[in-house]
């Protein structure tokens, strides 16, 4: 989150002493030196340094330390002078542009493209030519060259502020044009325009100080660093402490604002500083004892936890803990659960995709080769994992507009996954490529493989994935959420699609099926594994779970479902059965049952024990809560026990 | 029927086609010649796909957007012939929810601030009568007052929801359009929302138009139902005889293509693509799917035909076997 | 395809316009006679005759129309006048100096490229390691160096302390290879030093972006190889951004080669350019502004072009 109210952000401490040190020595120049400037002493050329002159004296005799203290004045006042010109000048006109159109949006488009097509230096050159160097010039020329920049993010940033519902809302609203842009579109294009103002004053000060170098800027005599360099040029041989001087005070100064902007861009976009999700190396990080498998499993997690490295500071968050699952061989095994209940990273684990500051912390993977071994990918070598991806185990994702690489042919891509697993001729692998794509319902399916992803519609490109992920005839498919992003009659083609490929796969297939929607796991699953802040809380048959839930959350997540209440209407004055409250966070789970805050049947005992997955007498379900039927005979063994009663 | 809160008549609407410079495409139509009315304290469902227009028909009818063609009267005012003051002023009656509720918060404006500009631009609650009609909002959108002092991104999700529903009715609208107020939320939270515009349409008889792509929620929740497809109207009646007895062909699809946990008699699977709005197929414009189309349905745009009292559809067949018989 | 760069190229040329229309005018906005402000430069007096010459000279007599209509027929036919000072024809001089400070950039450009994509793509792969965090805070203290600095110290320590190079100077590659590539060395490695760190952090940030994508994790779950992964779907499509970039570069580059030229005593366009704005030989001074604008469209041009092979996408 951006500012925290009222503290100054920890990031920006050490930039900013700097660069007050560095402008508070410049403007305290009459305190620290009590030379003058421009008082020539030609006996003195060139003279060392002594206690008078502690940076010696220029080839004029000069004192050094002054000028290069008021040479920084000029400097800075001349950048900060024309950066803030310019910032005013080209936001103006950008916001004006951005929100108002018209004559506005012309200037604030056109205008700064013209200026852009000169390059810096030169367009100062021409403007100096005409008028001739001097410090009143040079302010000008900078402004004149800086303001299109702002002008344009101020533009841009406008109109991505705008599209926001929020300043559509206020539109609603009724408030007054002239408030909205102050109030409500200003403060949020500020950040972005303070960073350019730092990028900006950074660059006036190198072409400030390239001209004054070339004679073409500050006038003699008056200081300034540019022209110090120039001077001390001819003498460096016998004098280089009169280059390394000015050099020095120019890199630091320009190196302090850099640094204060790109401090000042992380803490208002904090996104940025994170590593992100890192997919590309997935690598294995610690050997495992080797994974096994009961007979009629295609995979299985066992006591599975996941945890987040939150830093030296923090305790690791348990993302997900303490899974076990079963993805009985040929079956489709749904995930359901609600945002943020963990599906997609245990499925990630499964893939061994887990991005890289989430580690398994307990607990084994174990996953099923078409050769019979077993195998778990995070704690495979990565070289050893690429054979299994792909070719024993695929998977589908939710976002088939972004799941595919926008700028690779379909072709391309679906033959890169064939050739990575098979050894076949680019003929062969065209042709099986295109068979793959027919069979997937895609018409035309020769034009298509040689389509651009964008050129295709989500659905098409959600079958696409699915018939590159089964090219090599895995035996698991994963598919996290594919229909989530479609349209209803686009999701209803692709998940009878989906269960049409599993009954034809002569190999057979078992399926990871994952989604937050009880409707469509009904359509496609044998069985449902429902799960809650990253642990599971029931699982068995679909449709024992379905029709006759007995953990409280999933009874909840049914009731909650206006496609399951088709009798029920509001204006006849029914209410869903909405379960109150939201998730916890994973770091901050009741003590107790995690759901215990939300959950209608509560009672003291729930606090006190951590309920584990119960399984029914007949081991083919098994609920997390301790008033469900099946917790009842493990805890009147408990209760047997004398410490406990 | 009593006197229409909202009537539109012929609305049009396209955008700028792709491309720039001298090759710039045609406009694309994405409203094309839509009538709706919603009576006071009516709740009117709107569906359709992506790309049908149910967001641009949704600021339309607020005049955020200005229509091409066709009018929208407000309370008996064309909307069309208001100053820009007397719109202002007009929007006290009109409101809108948003999708996303990550967007639709100012992240740098407290929950107060919100609602206080709310009230402000209209005038109303001023002094010291503000503090309690802040509290009694956070109310009505049970959330406790305590919160008014919060920043959005302290918020989960659903609690954003019901702070934008809260800034909606802040000026006591007497019409709200909920673009897709749900959709962004897991179940559990979508319940307990839906709940809380019913209660409220229950308490304070306003009227919504609601948009949604989930055919049950603007079932459970709306009165009348409108079912949009590439910018025209396909069908329109009660909730429940649109969703149990759907008269249109397309309207069929989506019922059948909806996921529920009983299998559905009768399934109605659709092939091929959603055709893009820049070129809609002529005469009717669903006859590219539909499973019932013959020669004539490209002749001509099917007219919308009353079936009964406040029943409609846009199909030139009417030997279909739907559930509308 | 041909649609698009149809619509670029007629962008460029109208650009072209523009700019060649606004460097003529540039004179004429400022009140007061022209040639008398040429002559007038430090506050000195301008006689009556020597303002007729000039005003006869640069055509200031004649209707203002004709004058601009002359201007643009000359810059189409690369006749941009007489300089005011030596009386050569500029484009002469331009067409004999411009391929010194090509060649300047290109070899800059070339050493940027060759080290600025390599230490990128390894930094961003690797973020928070060691070499990206030396490369990266190197680089931080590198891209706060002007270039004229880095030129200077260059100098100092190249040719005066160790004596490797010569400071600077030039002779053609037809008289002397050998040498004309040790006087090339130090200004190219000047320039190339300044591209190396910009490539090097557009390319890390670019690669560090792309690598979150959802493709890229697509890419890794079909079992490809880590390697091809890396070239076909992180740096494949890095590239884009990296060409922008560089193409704006080069833009810049025109004009502030002009420093690192006069530092180095390279005969590019710059000592030419320099001389003229001291002297104020407005002719000259606009020539020279108007060819390097000139390229840089071209440049920005060509950018586009690439951009949209790069990228298909973007050929809407
Ligand atoms: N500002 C705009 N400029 C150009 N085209 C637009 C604009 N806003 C919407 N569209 C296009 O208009 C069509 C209808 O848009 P609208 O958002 O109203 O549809 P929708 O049915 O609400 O879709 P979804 O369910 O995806 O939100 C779409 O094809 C969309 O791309
Ligand atoms: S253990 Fe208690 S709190 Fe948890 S689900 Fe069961 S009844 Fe609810
Ligand atoms: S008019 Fe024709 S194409 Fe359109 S819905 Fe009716 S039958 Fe289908
Ligand atoms: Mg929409």
């Amino acid at each position: 989150m951006p500012f925290s109210r009222f503290s100054f952000p920890r990031r920006l401490i050490v930039a900013s002493l700097l660069l007050l040190l560095l402008i508070g020595s410049m403007f305290a120049a009459p305190l620290l030196t009590s030379a003058d400037p421009v008082q020539i002493a030609v006996s003195k050329r060139l003279a060392g340094p002594s206690w008078a002159h502690p940076f010696g004296q220029d080839e004029f005799g000069r004192d050094r330390l002054a000028r290069v203290l008021y040479g920084g004045q000029v400097s800075l006042t001349v950048a900060f002078l024309a950066s803030f010109i310019a910032m005013a000048i080209g936001t103006f006109i950008g916001l004006m542009g951005a929100y108002f159109r018209g004559l506005f949006e012309f200037i604030a488009m056109r205008v700064s493209d013209v200026v852009l097509f000169f390059p810096p230096i030169l367009l100062a050159l021409l403007v100096v030519t005409i008028f001739g160097p001097g410090v009143s010039t040079m302010v000008a020329v900078l402004a004149l060259l800086y303001f299109p920049s702002f002008s344009r993010i101020a533009y841009s940033e406008t109109l991505r502020v705008s599209a926001l519902d929020f300043v559509e809302a206020a539109r609603a609203l009724g408030t007054k044009p002239r408030r909205i842009v102050v109030s409500t579109v200003l403060p949020n294009i500020l950040g972005a325009i303070s960073v350019q103002f730092s990028l900006t004053a950074a660059a006036a000060i190198t072409v400030e100080s390239g001209l004054s170098f070339l004679g073409l800027g500050v006038v003699p005599p008056a200081p300034s660093w540019g022209q110090m360099i120039r001077g001390a040029r001819g003498f460096m041989e016998q004098d280089p402490l009169g280059i390394f001087v000015p050099c020095a005070a120019l890199c630091v100064t320009i190196y302090a604002i850099n640094l204060f902007c790109d401090r000042l861009r992380d803490v208002l976009d904090p996104k940025g500083m994170e590593d992100g999700k890192d997919s590309v190396s997935p690598a294995g990080r610690q050997t495992a004892a080797p994974a096994k498998l009961d007979t009629d499993s295609a995979a299985e997690l066992r006591g599975l936890t996941l945890s987040l490295n939150r830093g030296k500071r923090e305790a690791p968050a348990e993302l997900v803990r303490d899974i076990t699952l079963k993805l009985r061989r040929n079956q489709c095994t749904a995930l359901v659960g609600e945002s943020g209940s963990g599906k997609s990273l245990t499925s990630l684990a499964l893939m061994g995709l887990l991005p890289s500051s989430i580690r398994p912390s307990a607990g084994h993977i174990a996953i099923e080769r078409k050769s019979g071994a077993a195998v778990d990918l995070v704690s495979l070598a990565a070289k050893e994992a690429e054979k299994v991806r792909g070719d024993d185990i695929a998977m589908i994702f939710q976002e088939p507009m972004t799941s595919l690489n926008p700028v690779l042919r379909v072709g391309v891509q679906m033959v890169e996954a064939l050739q990575a697993h098979r050894k076949v001729t680019p003929e062969e692998a065209r042709n099986r490529c295109v068979a793959a794509l027919d069979r997937v319902g895609i018409p035309e399916a020769e034009q298509r493989f040689d389509s651009y992803p964008h050129e295709l519609s989500g659905g098409m490109r959600q079958r696409v994935m699915i018939a590159m992920a089964l090219l090599c005839e895995p035996k698991l498919l994963i598919a996290d959420e594919p229909t989530t992003a479609l349209d209803v009659t686009i999701q209803a083609e692709i998940i009878d699609l989906l269960r049409d490929l599993r009954a034809n796969q002569d190999s057979g297939l078992s399926m990871l099926f994952i989604s937050h929607n009880l409707g469509i796991v009904a359509d496609i699953a044998d069985r449902v594994v429902v799960m809650y802040s990253g642990e599971i809380v029931e699982e068995g048959p679909a449709g024992d779970i379905l029709s006759d839930p007995h953990h409280p959350y999933t009874r909840a997540l049914l009731e909650s479902m206006p496609s399951l209440h088709e009798e029920m209407h509001s204006s006849r004055g029914d209410r869903l059965g909405a379960i109150g409250g939201t998730p916890p966070l994973p770091q901050a789970r009741p003590s107790g049952c995690a759901f215990r805050d939300r959950c209608p049947d509560a009672k003291d005992a729930c606090a006190a024990t951590h309920p584990g997955l119960y399984p029914s007498q007949d081991a083919l379900r098994a609920v997390r809560c301790i008033f469900a039927p099946e917790a009842s005979s493990f805890l009147k063994e408990a209760c047997d026990e004398p410490c406990v009663a | 029927m009593s006197r229409a809160l909202l009537e539109v008549t012929g609305l049009t609407k396209s955008y700028p086609g792709s491309g720039r410079g001298i090759f710039r495409k045609s406009r694309v139509p994405v409203l094309r010649g839509i009538d709706l009315c919603i009576a006071p304290g009516e709740v009117l469902g709107l569906v359709g796909e992506s790309g049908s227009g149910k967001s641009t028909l949704g600021k339309t009818v607020l005049k955020l957007i200005d229509a091409d063609k066709g009018t929208v009267r407000f309370d008996g005012r064309d909307l069309a012939g208001l100053s820009k003051e007397e719109l202002r002023t007009a929007r006290k009656d009109m409101q809108i929810i948003f999708q996303d509720p990550y967007a639709s918060l100012d992240p740098r404006k407290p929950i107060r601030a919100v609602l206080s500009e709310a009230l402000d631009t209209h005038n109303l609650h001023t002094g010291e009568r503000r503090e309690a009609r802040l509290k009694e909002l956070m109310d009505m959108v049970g959330l406790s007052p305590e919160f008014l002092g919060r920043l959005p991104h302290e918020f989960s999700g659903g609690q954003r929801q019901r702070v934008g529903i809260a800034r909606a009715i802040a000026v006591e609208p007497r019409f709200i359009v909920a673009d897709e107020a749900v959709s962004a939320l897991d179940v559990s939270i979508q319940a307990q929302v839906l709940n809380l515009l019913a209660d409220l349409r229950a308490k304070t008889g306003i009227s919504l138009l609601f948009i949604s792509h989930d055919l049950s929620v603007v079932r459970f929740i709306s009165d009348r139902v409108m079912v949009l497809y590439l910018g025209r109207v396909m069908e329109i009646g009660p909730a429940d005889d649109v969703h149990f007895k759907p008269a249109h062909p397309y309207t069929a699809a989506l019922v059948s293509a909806e996921p529920g946990l009983k299998p559905k008699p009768g399934r109605v699977r659709l092939t091929g693509e959603i055709p893009s709005p820049a070129n809609p197929p002529s005469g009717c414009v669903f006859r590219t799917r539909c499973p019932y189309a013959m020669d004539a349905c490209a002749a001509e745009v099917p007219k919308l035909r009353r079936l009964g009292k406040t029943r409609f559809s846009a199909c030139i067949r009417d030997d279909i076997p739907t559930g509308a018989q | 395809m041909i649609r698009f760069a149809l619509n670029k190229g007629l962008a460029a040329l109208l650009m072209l316009w523009i700019v060649g229309t606004i460097v003529f005018a540039v004179l004429f906005v400022v009140p007061g006679d022209p040639a008398e402000l040429l002559l007038t430069s430090d506050g000195a007096v301008a006689s009556q005759e020597s303002v007729e010459s000039l005003r006869r000279q640069m055509g200031l007599d004649k209707p203002l129309i004709t004058q601009y209509l002359d201007f643009l027929a000359g810059a189409a036919r690369f006749d941009f006048g007489q300089s005011l000072i030596d009386h050569v024809p500029v484009g002469k001089t331009i067409a004999l100096r411009l391929p010194r400070t090509i060649e300047l950039i290109l070899a800059g450009l070339f050493l940027g490229l060759i080290t600025g994509i390599p230490a990128g793509t390894w930094a961003g792969l690797r973020p928070g390691r060691s070499f990206d965090r030396v490369v990266s805070a190197a680089n931080a203290v590198l891209i706060s160096v002007p270039g004229f600095v880095t030129g200077t110290l260059f100098i100092y320590l190249f040719a005066q302390v160790l004596r490797w190079l010569p400071a600077g100077g030039y002779v053609s590659f037809a008289s002397d290879p050998l040498l004309h590539l040790k006087l090339l060395t130090l200004p190219a490695i000047t320039v190339g030093l300044h591209l190396f760190s910009i490539i090097f952090r557009m390319t890390r940030a670019s690669v560090l972006e792309m690598r979150t994508h959802d493709w890229v994790r697509t890419a890794v779950a079909k079992g490809l190889r880590r390697k091809l992964v890396v070239r076909r779907h992180v740096v494949r499509n890095a590239l884009g951004p990296i060409v922008t970039v560089v193409g704006l570069q080069m833009g810049i580059l025109l004009g502030s080669t002009v420093l690192i030229e006069f530092i180095y005593n390279w005969p590019g366009l710059s000592g030419y350019l320099v001389t003229a704005v001291q002297q104020r030989d407005y002719p000259s001074v606009r020539a020279v502004i108007l060819v390097v604008s000139a390229l840089f469209i071209l440049i920005n041009f060509m950018v586009e072009m690439l951009y949209s092979v790069l990228d298909p996408r973007i050929r809407l």
